[in-house]
């Protein structure tokens, strides 16, 4: 669950042959899963079937059925707005959030910038599971609970990518071209330096985005996230548990599902990356 | 004869093209000469110097040949090129840090370029390298010998690279614009080195450069590369002093700014070098050339002997021409 | 009237780590007049490109103050500056760099206008199209990134865009440094022309001697952080006088003289400065062949040399120093050495 780790892993591969154009077929399937899980879907999500408990893989229940005789395919389906939503609301709110912080960090002067950075370090070493224990039992358990203590933890990372960014493009010759222009200093950070610091962002939120689901479904899978009946993937694993001896199949689609999108959301942040290093 | 190349070519592949980047160029380097590569970006300068080497990008493909002691360079295997690289041909370059390894004792570099072609044991090694480290006049070999790469200025670990370059006893050495990123007062302290190491070490030297005041000073004899191709080649004083191809001379004026009377506008020759993909047809020279005529827009000039030089080009400056003149 | 003075300008970084002060200017004075190409020469290190931003004000100086056309605008903030620069423009070393790579050719030509304000009757995409014909670029695709576009082309860019304002001086750090030597001349015309065109002032600093030597009207020669010699150009190419200047004119003479046998170039031992450790006496004593003890103890004073305009900071200058200058003038001209 470490955001920290991530940008020393990131080695500019490109990926090669047919991993690129499966990643963003997972993804469009996703988004399909999102966008209308009403038609994908074959089956209801929540209502109990009891007549249909725990059957394995067949044609009218493509991934089998769970303890309650819903349709686990169905349950997927559903459920990637709330795993997928969770994490890309994470992501996002982070995301705004750093870069503002990064940028005003970055182009103040060397106290201000200073103080913002220790703050920074104090949010970064935080635990993520304390934190949403914490979080959790102040509001509740829930989804929004999640959202909140994963965004507290993953907003320092982006903030000292931009202002790491920034600190750099500010010594950069065409920024002290366009100062010497007389170009003011906001302009100056619209101009010519968010719009380089933006393409790295990208990156981070790309793959971070398949870190965060990853986050969001091992928080529900302690029982710190999701409640029934709620499609939650992690929330199914953690449910799937139980059966694991006769119903293989309840824990092994949604967990194939988590890998799938964590890795696929991974390989097109690489090969963003790989463009704009190229 | 120590190095031959003939009929030499270098090319890439680009979304389906194949484009050739150095492109027929045959010389022979004779033992124990300066050869200077001269050519400015994209002339293939580079491409070509490193290949001697067995250096081509991995991406690249080559055709002719390049014999260096009898020995063909082109599609050798790399653990072979890896073993001549050190006790037969040695390598610097213009960024010494790119040489060196940033997390190691600049002595044990030296010595270990020693000790990975059997040359030396470890102890053996070590006191070679000091005495290296002597030889390229580095006032306090033991300091240097023991410190990291950062830790020593510029100019000592331009010199610790040509120790390093030199320790296994090559007797070729490429360099790859070793003075360019050098201040004027660093550079002249460099090039004397290297005179000095020329004869005491009895080198062949190959510099890749485009700082004509660098190759007259070094140069025995000059290959002008121009587009991927030659342009002229011949002896260094014929070249600098009485240059006959047009591109040669127009080189030269450049470097000339010191004999234009101030504030005058110089001779300068239109435009840019022409990029990969994009040469022209016919003199390659031709769109940039002050006496290009007509037959330079298509017909493909031989290269053919001239006065002492060869060079491919229609129509050469004449040797008894004054250069005022020739610049057109 | 001087358009540019710089009055004892000094600038002192504190190192971030050791928290050291290093003096990368220690006390320069120079101006330069209407009209007027001063040429400033020095190596890595001595502070020429601190002294550039200085001038143009993208750093604070530490001490000393800076006057542009008779206005002190040293403790001028960025608004107060801003109708300054319209006069006071700036061209960098590496093009491409230095132009924002995301921008288009139009963009990056329209930013002078939109930042000063300035609105055009004949419109402003005619104006940029002008701009670009006077630097020799006549039908360049303007909506092309800075990429699609060689070094050459790319300085001519970027001395349009310094031209957009029509500025009264402008200081080019390392103009032709970054390019290739056939480029090189068309740069150095190109600035002569403009020059001619518009009566415009220069602030030239570079390593190239030659290029400076041919450019400028007068040149100061910078080391370690000062001034050690300053004149009139002709006068330094002829018969430089301090040991310094004679090493860098000694290092590049004509191709004719070294290729001769027997030329033997002023040679400097050591290696170049280290601002963070200024030697004591004259700064330059370490690598001098002259030095004796008062080198090494007397920090010589910038004086004027007689019957000259020429100011030198050598205890040897001229009697000393005088006979090697007049062969290294001549070794530039390919002359040998008189007697």
């Amino acid at each position: 669950m470490s955001v920290s780790s991530q940008t020393a892993r990131r080695a500019l591969k490109r990926p090669k042959g047919l991993l690129l154009p499966l990643a963003l077929l997972v993804v469009a399937i996703l988004a399909a899963f999102v966008l209308l899980p009403g038609l994908i879907a074959p089956h209801d999500p929540i209502a109990l079937a009891m007549a249909d408990r725990l059957k394995p893989p067949s044609l009218t229940h493509i991934f089998g059925t769970d303890e309650g005789g819903r349709d686990v395919f169905s349950r997927i389906v559903y459920g990637t707005r709330y795993s997928l939503g969770v994490a890309i609301v994470i992501v996002f709110a982070s995301a705004l959030f750093g870069v503002v912080y990064g940028a005003v960090s970055g182009m103040a002067s060397r106290g201000i910038d200073n103080l913002m950075m220790r703050i920074v370090d104090l949010f970064f070493g935080f635990p993520a599971l304390v934190l949403a224990l914490a979080v959790a039992a102040s509001i509740g358990r829930g989804l929004d609970s999640v959202a909140l203590s994963l965004a507290i933890i993953w907003w320092p990372g982006y903030a000292r990518l931009v202002r790491g960014e920034v600190l750099r493009l500010r010594e950069r010759p065409h920024v002290e071209a366009a100062r010497a222009l007389g170009v003011s200093e906001i302009t100056i950070l619209r101009r010519h330096i968010i719009s380089f610091v933006i393409q790295e962002v990208n990156v981070r939120v790309t793959t971070d985005i398949g870190y965060a689901l990853v986050a969001v479904t091992a928080l529900s899978f302690l029982g710190l996230g999701a409640n029934s009946p709620t499609p939650e993937w992690g929330l199914l694993i953690r449910d799937s548990r139980s059966y694991f001896g006769s119903a293989w199949w309840y824990l092994v689609f949604p967990g194939t599902m988590i890998m799938l999108t964590a890795t696929a959301f991974s390989l097109i942040g690489d090969a963003l990356a790989a463009r704009r290093a190229a | 004869m120590i190095l031959s190349v003939r009929d030499f070519s270098i090319g890439f592949q680009r979304e389906g093209e194949s484009l050739v980047a150095v492109d027929g160029v045959s010389f022979d380097v004779e033992e124990g000469e300066t050869f200077v590569i001269i050519g400015e970006s994209g002339s293939g300068k580079s491409l070509t110097g490193m290949s001697v080497a067995g250096l081509q990008p991995p991406t690249a493909f080559v055709s002719g040949s390049i014999r260096f002691k009898d020995r063909e360079m082109l599609r050798r295997p790399d653990a072979e090129l890896r073993k001549m690289r050190g006790p037969e041909i040695g390598l610097i370059y213009q960024d010494p840090l790119s040489s060196l390894n940033p997390v190691w004792p600049v002595g044990d570099q030296i010595a270990e370029t020693l000790t990975a072609h059997g040359l030396a044991d470890r102890a053996e090694a070590r006191k070679r390298a000091i005495e290296m480290l002597e030889r390229v006049r580095i006032p306090d070999p033991h300091r240097v010998a023991a410190a990291y790469p950062h830790e020593i200025s510029g100019g000592m670990r331009q010199r610790a690279m040509i120790a390093m370059a030199l320790a296994a006893g090559p007797s070729l050495l490429i360099a790859d614009e070793p003075t360019t990123a050098l201040d004027v007062t660093i550079k002249a302290q460099m090039l004397e080195l290297l005179a000095e190491l020329k004869r005491e070490m009895a080198l062949t030297i190959v510099l890749i450069t485009h700082d004509m005041g660098v190759v007259a000073e070094v140069a025995d004899r000059i290959l002008v590369l121009y587009a991927g191709r030659i342009a002229e080649i011949g002896p260094a004083d014929a070249i600098m002093l009485q240059p006959s191809h047009p591109y040669t001379a127009a080189l030269m004026t450049s470097a000339m700014i010191s004999q234009t009377p101030a504030k005058q506008d110089l001779n300068a020759i239109v435009g840019g070098a022409p990029g990969l993909g994009s040469f022209p047809a016919g003199c390659r020279f031709h769109p940039r050339c002050p006496r290009a005529q007509h037959d330079c827009l298509s017909v493909e000039p031989p290269r053919r002997k001239f006065g002492t030089v060869e060079l491919a080009c229609h129509y050469p400056i004449e040797a008894a021409m004054p250069l005022e003149i020739a610049r057109g | 009237m001087a358009l540019l003075e710089l009055d004892a300008v000094s600038k002192t970084f504190s190192q971030r780590r050791s928290g050291r002060a290093v003096q990368a200017v220690a006390g320069v004075s120079l101006t330069v007049g209407k009209g007027e190409t001063l040429g400033l020469v020095g190596e890595s290190g001595c502070g020429k490109s601190t002294l550039a931003r200085l001038a143009l004000k993208l750093v604070d100086v530490t001490g000393g103050r800076i006057r542009f056309d008779g206005t002190d605008v040293t403790d001028y903030g960025s608004r107060r500056m801003l109708p300054i620069r319209r006069r006071l423009q700036a061209v960098f070393q590496d093009p491409l760099a230095s132009l924002n790579a995301r921008m288009t050719i139009a963009e990056i030509m329209r930013e002078p206008f939109d930042t000063h304000g300035v609105r055009l009757d004949s419109g402003l995409e005619a104006r940029i199209r002008e701009l670009l014909s006077f630097v020799g670029l006549e039908n360049i695709d303007i909506q092309k990134l800075p990429g699609q576009f060689s070094g050459g082309q790319l300085q001519r860019v970027a001395i349009a865009r310094a031209l957009a304002l029509e500025p009264e001086i402008i200081v080019a750090d390392e103009p032709t440094s970054a390019l290739d030597p056939s480029i090189q001349a068309q740069i150095v015309n190109l600035m002569l022309q403009i020059q001619r065109k518009r009566g415009i002032s220069y602030l030239i600093i570079s390593h190239d001697l030659d290029v400076i030597g041919h450019v400028a009207d007068r040149i100061a020669v910078m080391y370690l952080g000062t001034i050690i010699e300053q004149g009139a150009a002709a006068e330094i190419m002829e018969r430089p006088l301090h040991p310094y200047t004679q090493a860098l004119l000694s290092a590049a003479p004509t191709l004719a003289a070294r290729r001769q046998i027997g030329w033997k170039r002023i040679m400097l031992t050591g290696d170049p400065p280290n601002p963070a450790n200024v030697p004591s006496g004259c700064r330059f004593h370490p690598r001098c062949h002259l030095a004796r003890d008062i080198c090494r103890t007397d920090v010589p004073p910038l004086r004027a040399m007689p019957d000259s305009s020429r100011m030198v900071a050598c205890h040897l200058a001229p009697d000393v120093t005088g006979q090697a200058g007049a062969d290294v003038g001549r070794a530039r001209r390919g002359l040998a050495p008189a007697n």
